[in-house]
């Protein structure tokens, strides 16, 4: 068995990693080491080898993130960022301008004005407002017959309109009481998805604070190890700066046991 | 009407925060994913991926367009990623493989995929992760920036701050240690089937 040596004479390693990825690679270049590579059965096997690899690692995909996060104008010291559930993205509505949530309101009490069976009449008997399903629609059925009838006499002291409106404010503001009493009774009907709501973030503030607790406890562990490092380095310091002061120590007391002994001599000397 | 990122940045800038949760929702996935393959867990990168919004959010009336408004998030996740790790002081963890759920399996599979097939490639992927878990940073990130986020050399340089060679050094050496230690687990996937 022969085994082929490759012969290339620039950077093999980054040559063969540019033609893997055909990347920042001049003309001349690739094809010069493409010819390379057509005489070279150790780099064809290893460039073989690394498009394995490329094709395996494009199999690794991360789990789908269970988050989309949405940022909001607030003033500083306020979080600008909410985290809020891929499924559950309510905050739409919110940009949309009071105006036109006032308009839709509008919309939504005349459609079911439309939908309540109203029937409003204005004649020679004055002003006719007539709600309910179980009344038939007859010009013949007398006004008072259900609902709401308020006339007003044309040969009145006021204008006949004046009492009409005033009829009218009283019927619309009896018909949004209905409505309020029933979006009510719908909020109610929604609790249950806004408990589902509290439970998440609550589960997410409890996690947060588990994961604060743990961030805390590993602080705690490296300052007492820093601590304790610096600790131990010191008591080093201290000793090697003792050990040098008995070093000086001694030596100004043999210094000195010396002078004593050579004055002692010295006095001998004169005797 | 599409946006660029650079309009986008723009009209953040000019206080526009629509424009910003644009941005978040055009870059939240390639970011998760960076961090994910960086630290290898996934909470941990989820709120890397928050603190990066937050922090470009933060930054961006700084921002000048120096850079590519994506490169700019990549920098600032891979120092999220590098303090992460440097606060870890070990190396990236990839989750411990649980058991096989089936019933996770079965709503993760395709229609034409059989439960076999999806166990076969849960499996990959996993020892895909540990294989990309053994390497270095420095060659880890660069594989992830180059295969998953396809950025050129020279953008890869640019954000690591090293040369154009370096990037390809590592990433070379990288791809080396991945197909010796995937080459490794497939020998054990196949000792073990034959068993």
């Amino acid at each position: 068995m022969t085994e082929s040596l490759c012969t290339y004479s620039g950077n093999r390693d980054e040559a063969l990693v540019t033609f893997l990825y055909d990347d920042a690679w001049s003309g001349s270049e690739r094809t010069s080491f493409g010819a390379h590579l057509a005489t070279c059965a150790a780099c064809r096997e290893e460039l073989d080898g690394m498009r394995g690899v490329r094709a395996e690692l494009g199999r690794w995909n991360p789990p789908e993130p269970n988050f989309a996060i949405t940022f909001s104008n607030t003033p500083p010291g306020h979080s600008a960022i909410n985290q809020q559930s891929a499924t559950g993205n309510q905050h739409w509505w919110r940009s949309v301008p009071a105006w036109a949530q006032v308009a839709a309101a509008l919309l939504v009490l005349g459609v079911s004005a439309g939908i309540a069976n109203l029937d409003v009449r204005y004649d020679s008997q004055g002003l006719s407002i007539r709600t309910g399903w179980s009344q038939p629609r007859s010009a013949a059925a007398p006004p008072a017959a259900s609902g709401v009838n308020v006339a007003a006499s044309s040969t009145g002291a006021k204008a006949p309109w004046k009492a009409d409106l005033d009829a009218l404010q009283q019927q619309l503001t009896a018909e949004m009481r209905t409505r309020t009493a029933a979006a009510s009774a719908q909020s109610t009907a929604v609790r249950p998805a806004d408990a589902d709501l509290v439970r998440r973030v609550r589960a997410l503030i409890d996690e947060s604070e588990k994961r604060q607790q743990r961030e805390l406890a590993l602080r705690v562990a490296e300052v007492l190890r820093d601590v304790n490092v610096q600790r131990q380095a010191d008591l080093a310091k201290v000793n090697r700066a003792l050990g040098a002061v008995e070093n000086n120590l001694g030596v100004e007391v043999l210094k000195t046991r010396q002078q004593v002994n050579l004055m002692y001599r010295a006095s001998q000397v004169v005797r | 009407m599409t946006w660029t990122d650079e309009e986008l940045v723009a009209r953040s800038i000019g206080g526009d925060s629509e424009s910003f949760n644009e941005l978040v929702l055009r870059w939240e996935r390639p970011i998760y994913a960076l961090a994910y393959r960086t630290i290898g867990r996934e909470e941990d990168a989820r709120d890397v991926c928050q603190e990066t919004f937050l922090r470009a959010f933060r930054a961006l009336p700084g921002f000048r367009g120096q850079a590519k408004f994506s490169s700019w998030l990549y920098r600032i996740a891979l120092n999220l990623c590098r303090d992460w790790i440097r606060r870890e002081r070990r190396a990236p963890i990839v989750q411990p493989p649980e058991d096989v759920d089936v019933m996770e399996l079965a709503a993760a599979s395709e229609p034409s995929e059989s439960i076999e097939d999806l166990v076969a490639r849960k499996d990959l992927s996993r020892a895909v992760e540990r294989a990309m878990a053994l390497l270095p940073d420095e060659q880890r990130t660069a594989i992830v920036l180059k295969e998953y986020h396809g950025l050129t050399f020279q953008e890869i340089a640019e954000l690591l701050g090293c040369p154009l060679s370096t990037v390809k050094t590592r990433l070379y050496q990288g791809l080396t240690v991945l197909r010796r230690e995937l080459a490794k687990g497939e020998q054990q996937r196949a000792k073990k089937a034959t068993l």
